[in-house]
């Protein structure tokens, strides 16, 4: 094949932000654990105000979202920028400089979060100091990213590859969408009142909200899934015309899905409608993703057998699958109608994150330790024992929400013979205890899981650095 | 990379990137294009069917006028329809007879009864417990000691206009020393456990005397009619019958303010009103106070 | 540039162009916020038909004037001052409410319960409750009344919440005694045994005028950046903030902010607030 010396790229800072990423997923996961463990049974509070269930939970979504998420974005998109374009990135001081401030800034957010230090804007917690300094980082990776495919030699690379775009768009989106929604004013270092109120800060909030979750936890993990799918099965991508329609039809139409947060709230009538059309109508373009990774797959069904990797992405190309039916349903007012506020979305939300964002991200990351190392793992059975525990936790989670979910909407809503409610809310909160526990059992899996990821990856650089230790002594 | 293809035939798009990155020229499934089409069909119809497009004072909305409060109020009557059709005999008798002729009603009061579970538990069970059985400082309302009395609309005003209760620290007129409080509260013991004539007592009840508790609770410690005070001559406690506590609450009273704010360890008895809280207020206050009732106590 | 290189498309040409294909993701991504958040900020019928009335934030509704609590603000000798008074020293020194009463209308926050809202944030209480009661017929029931957008007009952010862990909380004001939310915040499970709820017992402990590590909470400061964001307050309810904070705990801000909830309007079930 090519006999051309591989090109070198600077793949320091990669292998920090995927060391970085898998360390996030253990410590999130650990705090998603603990704050299910919390609502089965209340006295792990502790009454320690830094770790009582609101607090932590916050904690946990900024700490698997934007720090295992974010971690995992910087790393894949470094790694498949350079590779994609055939050059070395932009700038690889700037890229450390963004990879230890946006480790640094996301420790901070944790910490202070924990402190109680929040704008009470959800997954915008952020307080104003540290909301600026992650945007200014935000942009470093923008500009990095940017310059880098411009640097690249037109003549061999013509056409950007698609993954990039998704990159691309998320990078944008997420600014955007993130500045704006953070616009407020200081009353003190640690505290700042949003600049919008009411119903336009709801919508605002949700614009953001909504699309933290299709940009930042959707389009960018779409940029992996178009680079390492077809890596990883070492086919083509099934239909460049449909990665085209699924680009655009993602970027025009998820923005204006966040309304669908507000169905029947005192948002009008008119926004809701428009969110719940458009979210219905996302689902084709949203299925046109997961097929395009399924048909480029189809072919390489035999290796799923011996390439625990390569389930890691089928599964999780399956879930994207899923929740991205499941999240047009919800969206129609009627289900709507039952399911917000419940356990529902919290189930719909890590089929989502577990089973997409974070089954995604496991494939990607082993690909590029192997890769980024130039090594086998050092267990193959660890990885597919990291998959069962894996799957079956978010199996757990998932169905145990989708059942205390239903049951709490319907029994909230239930009527009795004489058309008086049926149950009390105290009633509806002590049905849940069995499903938040078998929650907690379905996070415990899940989370050892990620213990295993992260003791095999630490055990794969040891013996790979061990040997080329060996190597250059045996060399020299 | 681009210029030669190791891959002529396979029908890719001629681009090649990071050695064997490559995107075939399929184009996507026709069921999915057609579905996709199908979704932009989709959104015109939705459009112009609900309220949609928001225009410079006011927005468009829709052929079908569905707007989310009018399914609720057409949901509501549903509710309303059924239950005036099942119920409607019941539900005129709550709001019409008076609360006496309703206890002794025997089908009126179970309905009554029976359609306050929910309401009892999402308004008066925090405080009051689940079925009344009483919450730390709050009272029982599932036995037969009363504060302002068991009867069916003594119950019913406490829902309508809420309760405040109310005693002077140190006696009516403040003025009984720590051994006198101590005194009385031994005293106050011992009558509940039927022993107030004890000897060992005799000055605390001089000192009951003294500090003219008697006014609220009675001679014998049972106050003659129900004000408000607590029958000191059962075992029943409002607050607590531990010796400290009932110290507490003789040497700080209850609710009692200087200066407009409750002084630090008076006991609180605040029952909040519900005549403007609860929905449906004059049916629903008269279906609890039936049920309130009947959960035991009921004179 | 080879001849097979050269852009079939305009999908092709934004490929080849990485700032081109920048600019038009981002023309794509902006339509929707345009379409979708612009209005709300024009529309009259978004706001319940509450209009602003002067550059201070005060308000009016001709249409529901119940909605609102209505008065005059003018300028004298460089101070703003209004016809109707939030809060004043009663003669005990206490500070109160003191023009306005349950039911007047939305009003601004008195000092003390803009401090307990910045606890009920910090506490994350909006984690598990919602704020936002649903036109449906059991929300009635259990909750009250549908809320409306103008009863969260001065919400500097708004705290309708996504999650029903513990109940909707938009009118749990005056439903409970000052005293029940003490001890319910200091051990839930005393109060309502099947509760998931945390204790939250610091909150007792902890006096409202100091903020993160000691710093003093400036409620004067944070009255006037909500006076910036369009919440009126008059100069003297401004000077006042501090003291109006003075001597309470952080459970007895909480409390407050608690007790107003909901009780600002009262609406009429036979009226038609939205249509
Ligand atoms: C905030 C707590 C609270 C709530 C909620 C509450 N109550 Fe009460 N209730 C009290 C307290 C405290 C008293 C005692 C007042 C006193 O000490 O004088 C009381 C007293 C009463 C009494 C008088 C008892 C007696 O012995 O005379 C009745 C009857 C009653 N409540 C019924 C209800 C009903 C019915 C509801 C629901 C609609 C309800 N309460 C809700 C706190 C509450
Ligand atoms: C002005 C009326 C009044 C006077 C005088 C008064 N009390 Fe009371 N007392 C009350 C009321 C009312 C309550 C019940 C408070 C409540 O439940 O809200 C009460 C409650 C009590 C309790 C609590 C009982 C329990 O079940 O926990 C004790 C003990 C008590 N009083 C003792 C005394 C003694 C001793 C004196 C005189 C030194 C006294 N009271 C004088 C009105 C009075
Ligand atoms: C783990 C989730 C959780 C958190 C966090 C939480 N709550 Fe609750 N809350 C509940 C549950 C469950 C209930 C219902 C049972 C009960 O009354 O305790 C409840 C009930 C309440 C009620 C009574 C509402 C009613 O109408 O009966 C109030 C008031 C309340 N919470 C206030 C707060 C405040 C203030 C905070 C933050 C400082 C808070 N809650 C934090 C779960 C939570
Ligand atoms: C087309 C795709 C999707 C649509 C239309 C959609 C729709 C929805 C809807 C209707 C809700 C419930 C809102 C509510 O009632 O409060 C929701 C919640 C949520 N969804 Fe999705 N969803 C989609 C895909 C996804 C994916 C792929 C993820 C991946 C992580 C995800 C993550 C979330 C999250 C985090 C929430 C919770 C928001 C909250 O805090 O309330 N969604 N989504
Ligand atoms: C071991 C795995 C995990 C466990 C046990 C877990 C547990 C939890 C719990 C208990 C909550 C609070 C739900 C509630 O309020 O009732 C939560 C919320 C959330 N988690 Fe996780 N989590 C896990 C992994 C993840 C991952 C990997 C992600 C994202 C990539 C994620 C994203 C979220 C989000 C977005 C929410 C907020 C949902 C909402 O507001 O509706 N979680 N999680
Ligand atoms: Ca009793
Ligand atoms: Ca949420
Ligand atoms: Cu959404």
């Amino acid at each position: 094949m090519d006999t051309t010396v591989k090109p070198q790229y600077n793949d320091g800072v990669v292998k920090y932000l995927a060391v970085g990423a898998i360390t996030f997923l253990v410590l999130g996961t650990l705090m998603g654990t603990f704050a299910a463990a919390q609502l089965a049974w209340p006295a792990l509070n502790f009454d320690i105000a830094e770790i009582t269930f609101a607090r932590l939970r916050v904690m946990h979504t900024n700490t698997v979202i934007f720090a295992f998420g974010g971690m995992t974005l910087m790393a894949t998109a470094f790694y498949t920028v350079q590779r994609t374009n055939g050059v070395k990135l932009w700038s690889n001081g700037m890229a450390w400089v963004t990879a230890i401030l946006f480790t640094i800034g996301l420790l901070l957010v944790v910490v202070t979060i924990s402190l109680g230090m929040t704008t009470g804007k959800e997954y915008h917690e952020q307080e104003w100091p540290l909301a600026i300094a992650i945007a200014l980082v935000w942009t470093l990776y923008t500009l990095n990213f940017v310059m880098t495919i411009a640097s690249r030699n037109k003549e061999t690379h013509p056409n950007v590859y698609v993954s990039n775009w998704f990159f691309l768009g998320m990078m944008i989106a997420i600014t955007y969408l993130y500045v704006v929604n953070g616009l407020a004013i200081p009353v003190s270092l640690f505290r700042s009142y949003s600049l919008f109120g009411g119903v336009q800060d709801a919508m605002i909030q949700w614009w953001w909200g909504h699309n933290a979750v299709g940009f930042f936890l959707t389009a960018g993990f779409l940029g992996i899934m178009y680079y390492f799918v077809p890596k990883q099965a070492q086919r083509p991508i099934y239909s460049y015309r449909l990665s085209v329609i699924h680009f655009w039809a993602l970027m025009f139409g998820y923005v204006w899905l966040g309304a669908h947060h507000l169905q029947y709230t005192a948002l009008p009538d008119w926004t809701g409608s428009l969110g719940a059309v458009i979210s219905l109508a996302m689902i084709i373009p949203s299925w046109g993703g997961a097929l395009n990774g399924m048909l480029t797959l189809s072919g390489a069904w035999d290796r799923l057998r011996t390439d625990y990797i390569l389930r890691f992405l089928i599964i999780s190309l399956a879930f994207y699958a899923m929740a991205t039916f499941e999240g047009p349903v919800m969206a129609a007012k009627t289900v709507n109608a039952l399911s917000h506020y419940t356990d529902w979305t919290v189930g719909h939300v890590h089929s989502g994150a577990l089973g997409w964002v974070a089954m995604v991200s496991i494939g990607a990351l082993y690909h590029m330790v192997m890769k980024l190392w130039n090594t086998e793992m050092y267990s193959m059975k660890l990885i597919n024992f990291h998959f069962w525990l894996a799957t079956i936790g978010t199996v757990f989670y998932i169905v145990a929400m989708w059942v205390s979910g239903i049951m709490q909407g319907l029994m909230w809503r239930a009527y009795d013979e004489y058309g008086t409610l049926a149950y009390t809310f105290a009633e509806s909160v002590a049905a849940m205890h069995p499903y938040y526990v078998m929650r907690t059992v379905g996070g415990l899996l899940f989370f050892s899981g990620a213990v295993v990821m992260l003791y095999n990856v630490i055990m794969t650089i040891r013996t790979a650095n061990a040997r080329q230790e060996a190597g250059v002594a045996a060399n020299a | 990379m681009a210029q030669h293809n190791p891959w002529p035939d396979e029908g890719n798009t001629g681009h090649i990137w990071d050695e064997d990155l490559r995107e075939l020229d399929n184009p996507p499934p026709l069921w999915w294009m057609l579905a996709f089409y199908a979704g932009f069909v989709m959104i015109v119809f939705y459009a112009l069917y609900y309220p949609t497009i928001p225009w410079t004072n006011s927005h468009y909305e829709g052929m079908s006028g569905w707007t989310q409060v009018e399914e609720y109020k057409e949901d509501y009557q549903v509710l309303k329809d059924w239950r005036d059709q099942k119920f409607a005999q019941e539900e005129e008798q709550l709001a019409a007879l008076p609360l006496k002729e309703i206890i002794e009603n025997d089908e009126l009061r179970t309905y009554a009864v029976k359609t306050s579970k929910v309401l009892f538990g999402d308004y008066c069970a925090a405080c009051h417990g689940a079925g009344g059985q009483g919450n730390p400082n709050f009272p029982v309302l599932a036995d037969d000691d009363w504060l302002w009395g068991g009867k069916v609309n003594q119950i019913y005003t406490a829902i309508e206009k809420g309760r405040i209760g109310n005693m002077p620290a140190r006696g009516m007129m403040g003025n009984l020393n720590d051994q006198e409080v101590e005194q009385v509260a031994d005293y106050v013991i011992a009558l509940s456990n039927g022993n107030g004539d004890d000897p060992s007592v005799s000055a605390g009840k001089a000192v009951y005397q003294k500090g003219m508790c008697l006014a609220c609770h009675g001679p014998q410690g049972k106050p003659l009619a129900p004000n408000g005070a607590t029958n000191l001559t059962d075992q029943i406690w409002r607050f607590s019958g531990e010796r400290d506590e009932v110290i507490k609450t003789i040497k700080y009273g209850v609710m009692v303010k200087k200066d407009g704010e409750l002084i630090e360890n008076t006991r609180q008895a605040v029952m909040p009103a519900f005549a403007e809280r609860l929905p449906d207020a004059d049916v629903n206050m008269k279906r609890l106070a039936v049920y309130v009732h009947s959960l035991g106590g009921g004179q | 540039m080879s001849e097979n290189q050269k852009p079939k498309n305009f999908q092709e040409r934004l490929e080849q162009n990485i700032f081109g294909l920048f600019m038009a993701t981002a023309l794509a991504v902006s339509i929707a916020g345009i379409v979708e958040i612009v209005p709300l900020f024009y529309l009259k019928e978004a706001v319940d038909y509450t209009e602003q009335t002067d550059k201070y934030g005060n308000v009016k509704n001709e249409k529901f004037p119940e909605l609102v609590w209505e008065r005059e603000f003018t300028m004298q000798d460089g101070q703003l001052v209004s016809d109707k008074k939030l809060y004043e020293q009663d003669k005990n020194g206490n500070w109160v409410v003191a023009d306005w009463k349950a039911g007047d209308g939305v009003r601004p926050y008195t000092p003390l319960e803009l401090a307990g809202r910045d606890i009920y944030l910090r506490e994350g209480c909006y984690i598990c409750h919602s704020q936002m009661i649903r036109p449906f017929r059991d929300e009635r029931e259990r909750y009250g009344h549908f809320s409306l957008a103008t009863e969260s007009m001065y919400d500097h952010p708004m705290q309708w919440g996504s999650k029903r862990t513990g109940p909707d909380l938009a009118r749990v004001g005056g439903k409970y005694s000052d005293e029940w939310h003490v001890l319910h915040l200091m051990r839930p499970q005393d109060m309502v045994p099947e509760s998931v709820m945390p204790a939250y017992p610091w909150l007792a402990e902890n006096p409202i005028n100091e903020s993160f590590f000691g710093t003093k909470r400036d409620m004067a400061k944070r009255l006037t950046v909500m006076r910036t964001l369009g919440v009126p307050y008059t100069d003297e309810e401004i000077a006042n903030a501090d003291a109006a904070i003075e001597g309470y705990t952080e459970m007895d801000a909480i409390v407050a902010y608690m007790q107003v909830l909901g009780t600002m309007v009262k609406l009429d079930d036979s009226k038609s607030y939205r249509e």
